[in-house]
């Protein structure tokens, strides 16, 4: 058995219930309007949420290399004064 | 209990916080580095895309939440140049988890998921969802910190 010990709360029931999951699938659905705009039924399927959240992850990442590779040049190139310019504009 | 007392807390800091700790990084990363040597294009762009995780992580609130623990200590062992050559996997041992008695297809889309979130591995299908839906807060809020720097820098 492995020694790792989960951090997760324990519910007085031994084990989350499939309802629960399909609750708590449905709860990160609501909290990501990104994903409600690709939806165009009504209803929604716990599957095909979770799908949709690993395809939206994968985009995120796939944004923060991008924006990495983009960055490097940049920096390449930008001087201090810019520098400053964009650190004062990014704290607005 | 109740599945309404069990609501996922997605709070994330604002997104001046995710901009304060990406800039302290790069700009500890040009001192360690000068950004002015081009033959080291590929050593730069995997250190500032770390530097966004890492940076990402802390601003999330450090060891607060398990996947921003998982970033920080891989980070860690980086640093330390620990070499792995074969990922270890942490899952949840067969006796908490009834796979014979969920729908495969939400298992295997829960098992994808687990791949993607840092420290995925090791949660309880309900902490992974929590941990999930904080994480992509927190990826997206980088996401536009640096696309806001992108647009800043770019020649105009």
């Amino acid at each position: 058995m492995s020694s790792r010990k989960s951090r997760s709360r324990q519910t007085g029931a031994s084990m989350i219930t499939d309802e629960q999951i399909n609750d708590l699938v449905l709860q990160l659905h609501r909290l990501l309007p990104e994903l409600a705009n690709n939806r165009r039924s009504g209803k929604v399927s716990a599957s095909r949420v979770l799908q949709e959240t690993c395809s939206y992850i994968r985009n995120l990442s796939k944004e923060v290399d991008d924006l990495s590779e983009r960055l490097s040049q940049l920096l390449e190139s930008t001087d201090s004064a810019q520098a400053a310019l964009i650190r004062s504009l990014l704290m607005q | 209990m109740a599945s309404a007392d069990k609501l996922i807390n997605t709070d994330v800091p604002e997104k001046d916080v995710f901009a304060f700790h990406f800039l302290q990084s790069l700009s500890n990363l040009r001192k360690q580095n000068p950004f002015d040597t081009p033959d080291q294009k590929n050593y730069r762009v995997r250190k500032i895309k770390k530097a966004a995780y890492v940076s990402m992580a802390r601003a999330a609130g450090g060891s607060s939440r398990l996947w921003s623990r998982a970033l920080l200590r891989r980070a860690d062992k980086d640093d330390n140049k620990i070499v792995r050559f074969s990922r270890r996997k942490w899952k949840i041992s067969s006796k908490r988890r009834r796979s014979n008695q969920r729908a495969p297809v939400v298992e295997e889309a829960a098992e994808r998921l687990r791949n993607l979130v840092p420290g995925g591995g090791g949660m309880e299908t309900s902490k992974l969802m929590e941990e999930t839906a904080h994480y992509i807060k927190c990826l997206s809020m980088q996401v536009k910190v640096m696309q806001c720097l992108v647009d800043g820098l770019s020649p105009k």
